[in-house]
């Protein structure tokens, strides 16, 4: 009983995200600017009240609560309202498929949607409309939940064709906030803070929650807005002192960095991809005051585990032009899994594996890609549970790890992971069956696109492409689609992906 | 040129770019309106609406254009 009370009072998640976020509300700070509106952190607890209010009446078969992930104050309000009451949000972006959405309700048992929009897409749910709610009094008790308990299930693309879930505990959070400022992030109520990410994709945690535990203010982007241009605007306008950006938004700004300089800002974090050397060290002189990182992680461990801080005055860390993910986060553990056995020697190139209190306990319901994805290995006489990222790497002399790239068919587009053996699938389905190849490349202003190749007669582009619309994001639909009568073959027999890849024009 | 002939030319442009031989732009037409109008397309559509009219649109430019009239209305000023 005394070593179960001990516990109760050491708990991460509200010791490094509800505290410190509650704390904030009765200063007369700016809590967010979003589509050029501020709303005060007062207004920002008051939204959060009036929703956990009404959470408060509903009776929960399940924890886990669908969120409309619009871009307005409610949204926001509706995770810390979820939080406060020991649940967890899965996220449903407004301009994904319905019917991507409705699969993820459904594998995520999500028993009850929140929703800010004026429509009346999920009428068939069980459905709290956040914007109609009414503000009576404050109701932001931070209760003593447990730790393990999920704080968000975010989906992502699988490859058998269904989104598969992650769940994120409280205590991973937690954890990723913990280490995240113990590398020396010094956030004030001074700050202004970038979130240019969706909310399906756990980048926007790190990047709503750093600044809502500080006092800070956070700047977001419309999903009606250009996104490159719109940032820009923030970060010349508003003066942004503190943000992450995915290196492809910098591509599309590459063609105007001689106009661009943001001497306001102090820490610039590039993660989501890889991070081109030649690219950033241009962008470097845009924001000629910040200290720029490479942050590195997936899902899985929460938002990052590595990080390598570029310095400006030597020359750094890279491997085939892309910069170091150096070491990983205190807390954690960065193994390389090579022939079976685990190491840490420099050199030897394999698997990265990841483990500590940031890993997921496991894939949503979904016991055989978790006996995959998982391993239990001796390190220091210690029993460790491993998170296989299928990324290769290997150390340096240093400890600094350098990457290659992904081991299986997954790639990023856009900051987003993709199996592309999920936008095979759709293909064959839709035609009945035929062989269908994805592949990702690189276009002509760096960024990655995808093709489709399909072995069948021709049939008519925009019909594929406008049924993968109806079954896939945006970002997963391929830009280029050909038709071969027979796919070409390597000398194993398997499809070869590489003269296909020479195909594309 | 005047905002006419520049409306069509523009009007080229976005049908060219969208893949789509029956769009019809109007000066409140946003990103909104239209499928597939993101960051990709929107750089492809830039680039080519540079190269038609032969000029240089600076970022800052590009981050005051809320709708196709904005960009129409930025056209006329530079070559109108």
């Amino acid at each position: 009983m005394q070593k179960n009370k001990e516990k109760l009072e050491q708990i991460i998640f509200n010791d490094y995200i509800l505290k410190p976020f509650i704390n904030q509300v009765h200063k007369d700070l700016n809590a967010f600017c979003i589509n050029e509106e501020f709303f005060k952190y007062i207004e920002l607890g008051k939204a959060t009240s009036k929703i956990r209010d009404s959470l408060q009446k509903q009776s929960f078969v399940s924890k886990n609560i669908g969120l409309v992930v619009n871009d307005d104050l409610e949204t926001y309000a509706s995770i810390f309202a979820i939080w406060l009451e020991g649940l967890a949000y899965v996220p449903l972006h407004p301009l994904q498929p319905i019917e991507r959405n409705i699969e993820i309700i459904s594998q995520a048992e999500v028993g009850l949607i929140l929703d800010s929009s004026f429509d009346n897409k999920y009428e068939k749910f069980r459905k709290i409309n956040t914007n109609e709610l009414l503000f009576t009094k404050f109701n932001l008790e931070i209760n003593k939940i447990e730790d393990s308990e999920l704080a968000y299930i975010l989906f992502t693309s699988g490859s058998t064709g269904k989104p598969k879930g992650v769940s994120i505990t409280r205590e991973n959070v937690g954890a990723f906030m913990k280490s995240f400022f113990e590398i020396g992030f010094d956030i004030t109520e001074k700050d202004r803070c970038l979130q240019p990410f969706d909310l399906t994709f756990d980048v926007s945690v790190q990047s709503y929650l750093v600044p809502l535990t500080k006092g800070a203010c956070t700047y977001t982007i419309p999903h009606n807005q250009i996104k490159f241009s719109y940032v820009y605007g923030l970060l010349d306008d508003h003066k942004i002192t503190f943000g992450a950006m995915a290196p492809s938004m910098l591509r599309y700004l590459k063609p105007y960095f001689d106009e661009i300089e943001i001497p306001s800002m102090r820490y610039n974090i590039l993660t989501a991809e890889a991070s081109p050397v030649e690219l950033v060290d241009e962008w470097i002189k845009c924001v000629p005051n910040a200290r720029l990182f490479n942050f590195y992680g997936p899902t899985e461990a929460t938002i990052y585990c590595t990080y390598y801080e570029i310095d400006r005055k030597i020359e750094n860390k890279s491997l085939n032009g892309m910069y170091s993910i150096g070491k990983a986060m205190k807390g954690l553990e960065s193994v390389i899994l090579f022939d079976g056995a685990i190491t840490k020697k420099p050199g030897i190139k394999g698997e990265l594996c990841i483990a500590g209190n940031q890993v997921t306990p496991g894939y949503w319901k979904n016991e055989s890609k978790n006996k995959d994805s998982f391993i239990i290995k001796k390190i220091n006489h210690n029993e460790l549970r491993f998170y296989r990222t299928g990324d290769s790497c290997y150390f340096d002399q240093d400890g600094d790890i350098l990457l290659f790239g992904r081991i299986d068919h997954q790639v990023k587009i856009q900051g987003y992971r993709i199996e592309l053996g999920e936008i095979e699938y759709k293909v064959r389905d839709y035609l009945n069956g035929v062989n269908a190849i994805a592949i990702a490349f690189t276009n002509k202003n760096g960024n990655t696109e995808l093709a489709l190749f399909i072995e069948s007669s021709e049939v008519s582009s925009d019909d594929v492409k406008n049924y993968l619309a109806t079954k896939l994001p945006l970002y997963m639909i391929p830009s280029k689609l050909y038709f071969l009568k027979e796919f070409p073959l390597n000398t194993s027999g398997k499809i070869n992906r590489l003269e296909l890849k020479s195909l594309i024009k | 040129m005047n905002k006419t002939k520049i409306t069509q030319e523009v009007e080229a442009i976005f049908r060219k770019v969208f893949d789509d031989d029956k769009l019809v732009i109007n000066m409140t037409m946003t990103a909104n309106d239209v499928d597939n109008w993101d960051s990709l397309t929107h750089m492809l559509l830039i680039v080519e609406v540079e190269n038609t009219f032969n000029i240089k649109f600076k970022l800052r430019d590009l981050n005051k254009m809320k709708n196709v009239g904005d960009m129409i209305d930025l056209l006329v000023l530079k070559i109108g």
